[in-house]
């Protein structure tokens, strides 16, 4: 294990992988800072750039995104009163509020200090966790695949916000949508209608672009663009040093902050939004200065901000561990694995443990990283008034078209993209979770090549998933997953509401 | 209630009930004792239906009941423009995205990129001068610089002369 982090750090560290993390670093923070773009869309534009990239300095430039999105979206929120990530909204309250008593120097130490200290520990975990986890994993067979990817799935589709029914609908949807194609198994045509087009499936790389990034633009475009401008004082980091007793004082709330936004990270639906709502939730409840919340308190900030990128590390884990993704950014990473001809989960852990530590040290150094990044770019987020939004929307859309078109050289994947960009305006637009769908494309085929292999085993009988404990153990957390919102709403989701 | 949600759930469950039906020709496909290529389509084709329906039907039903309750307000005129303006913005942007589309391979990547981004930024009710000399042009000389010389993906050159000018660039 030494030897594998060693050569992984070694391989990191080279220059060109540390470009990448900046670059990534860099176009994360700038993602998850404008409110129109969120950190998915932001790490599918940059999966075009990686195509013809080496798989480790890929996965450098993608983690680093990744971690800069959730950590991009709190500098507007503190510096403009705007959240650029939903995670970001508990930052927006006490951030902003701080930064309008003059005190925005500190709140931004706070911030920095808090989400890399968040990170980092979630990476830690990862590195503890996902070895374990998939030496277990190993014992899976395709019932127990079966049953995970429907855990999964069904997490997802309750917890992904507004209605349960449309939650599912969006899943199901996604569910057809990856068995449109040649059969994996018989080889038969299905749902391609005598096109060729259809023929190889539907690409999901081609789907997200348009599902994630087009209609997002789409959508933004309705809106008149919103002019940032700030009404708070701001010279520089130097106005207002925190000291190193403001951190101490409140450790244990940030370890209970960064613990709880790991393990609410690897809950699949989970994420950094629910992560920071439940953190800040609890640091009002446990606070001994009641009266600053919603004032400038210190300690919701500080919990809100370690959790959201503690977030990052328990999602890593699940996706190395087990190859199930827990939201869209880390779906989209599972896209990035296959265009480098790999599948994440167990079998990668056994086959390609460099990969695997790359990724490790990849998210360690992209934490590293990030605390310079997001000292170096506050001057320039201040800029972002001055961006012309209506160029830089036109920009996204052709990175969007050079996207989908670079995968396969393929005028047809242009035509897919555009047809769900349409379908994904028309989701957001009736508030159907997105998440749901793109998971079902996602793990589609995985779920149908595994049912299909247990009922060979079992010549044909269903029994086989609930006659194993592990499977019937997961399925039955799928069932009451499903159950659950019907009866009551999750408390989770109930907390944050109140929150 | 919006009446738009109403016919979106009966859009879905047209869809995919007749998708259901094709799946049903998929049943028998595959060798003699194993689950063929129909049984995973038709569980979700099916399942997808049954949850449109009661989409539907939960639509309907709340439809009646906010019609037989307080009559909500008519919509000013205010609110019926500026819907039409938001409809129209959305349109002519996806116009503009689908005609960029169909022309690249036609006139190549450059051209169509440029002529993409002004119409774009137009349909975005953009004003300023600068932005619309500007953006065109050098939006996409970084595009090409980094997917067709630093990344070397091979972008569409059009036919005819597109193809000879745009190999003056890549």
């Amino acid at each position: 294990m030494v030897e594998l982090y060693w050569n992984a750090f070694a391989t990191v560290l080279l220059p060109q992988n540390i470009l990448a993390i900046c670059l990534g670093g860099l176009w994360g923070l700038l993602a998850g800072a404008l409110p129109g773009i969120s950190t998915s869309m932001g790490v599918v534009l940059l999966l075009s750039f990686t195509y013809s990239l080496s798989p480790i300095t890929a996965f450098c430039m993608l983690c680093a995104a990744y971690c800069g999105g959730i950590t991009g979206g709190s500098i507007t929120s503190i510096l403009f009163g705007i959240p650029g990530e939903p995670s970001a909204i508990p930052t927006t309250i006490e951030g902003y509020a701080l930064a309008k008593q003059g005190r925005a120097a500190y709140a931004l130490w706070l911030f920095i200090i808090c989400s890399i200290g968040g990170g980092i520990f979630s990476v830690l975990v990862m590195m503890v966790a996902t070895p374990v986890m998939a030496n277990f994993a190993l014992r899976f067979g395709p019932p127990e695949f079966f049953a995970l990817v429907i855990l999964g799935l069904s997490v997802v589709s309750s917890l992904s916000g507004g209605s349960v029914l449309k939650g599912f609908l969006a899943c199901f949807f996604g569910l057809f949508l990856a068995t449109v194609g040649t059969d994996g198994i018989t080889g038969g045509e299905r749902f391609t209608f005598g096109t060729t087009i259809l023929l190889g499936g539907i690409n999901f790389v081609t789907a997200m672009v348009g599902l994630l990034a087009v209609s997002e633009i789409l959508a933004e475009a309705e809106e008149p663009f919103q002019e940032y401008k700030s009404s708070v004082r701001y010279k520089g980091l130097r106005d207002e040093l925190p000291k190193l007793s403001d951190y101490t004082k409140h450790w244990f709330l940030l370890l209970r902050s960064s613990v709880l936004g790991t393990i609410v990270g690897s809950l699949p639906g989970g994420g950094a939004t629910i992560a920071s709502f439940l953190a800040y939730g609890d640091a009002c409840r446990s606070t001994k200065h009641p009266e600053k919340i919603g004032k400038g308190s210190e300690e919701g900030l500080m919990a809100a901000e370690t959790a959201n990128n503690a977030g990052t590390g328990g999602s890593m884990t699940i996706l190395l561990a087990l190859g199930l993704p827990g939201s869209n950014t880390t779906a989209m990473l599972i896209a990035a694995f296959m265009i480098h001809g790999m599948q994440p989960g167990p079998m990668l852990y056994a086959s390609r443990p460099d990969i695997i530590y790359g990724i490790f040290v990849a998210m360690l150094m992209s934490n590293v990283f990030l605390l310079f990044l997001t000292i170096m770019s506050i001057k320039l987020f201040l800029q972002l008034n001055r961006l012309p939004y209506t160029a830089f929307s036109a920009a996204i859309m052709i990175l969007c078209v050079v996207g989908a078109f670079g995968l396969n050289n393929s005028m047809d994947d242009l035509y897919i993209m555009f047809a769900f960009g349409i379908i994904g305006y028309v989701m957001r637009k009736y508030k159907i979770p997105i998440a749901p769908v793109v998971l079902g494309l996602v793990l589609g085929d995985l779920a149908e090549l595994s049912l299909r292999r247990s009922l060979l085993l079992s010549l044909g009988d269903p029994m086989i998933l609930i006659s194993r404990p592990i499977s019937l153990i997961l399925l039955s957390g799928a069932a009451v997953s499903v159950l659950w919102p019907l009866f009551k709403k999750p408390t989770m989701l109930k907390d944050t509401e109140n929150t | 209630m919006k009446k738009g949600e109403i016919i979106l759930s009966a859009v879905c469950l047209a869809f995919f009930s007749y998708m259901f039906y094709e799946a049903l020709e998929l049943r028998g496909v595959g060798r003699f004792g194993e689950v063929g290529s129909g049984f995973w389509p038709l569980l979700s084709l099916g399942v997808t239906t049954i949850l449109s329906l009661v989409w539907l039907v939960k639509n309907l039903r709340q439809y009646a009941k906010e019609k037989g309750g307080v009559a909500e307000p008519p919509p000013t005129p205010e609110t019926v423009a500026a819907a039409w303006h938001r409809r129209r913005k959305i349109a002519l942007c996806s116009v503009c995205l689908l005609i960029y589309i169909i022309i690249i391979p036609w006139i190549g990547f450059i051209l169509s990129t440029i002529l993409f981004v002004l119409t774009f930024v137009i349909a975005l009710e953009e004003k300023r001068i600068w932005v619309l000399i500007i953006s065109p042009p050098m939006i996409t000389i970084v595009i090409v610089a980094v997917f067709a010389k630093f990344i070397t993906m091979p972008l569409p050159r059009g036919v005819g002369v597109f193809a000879e000018f745009s190999r003056f660039f890549y």
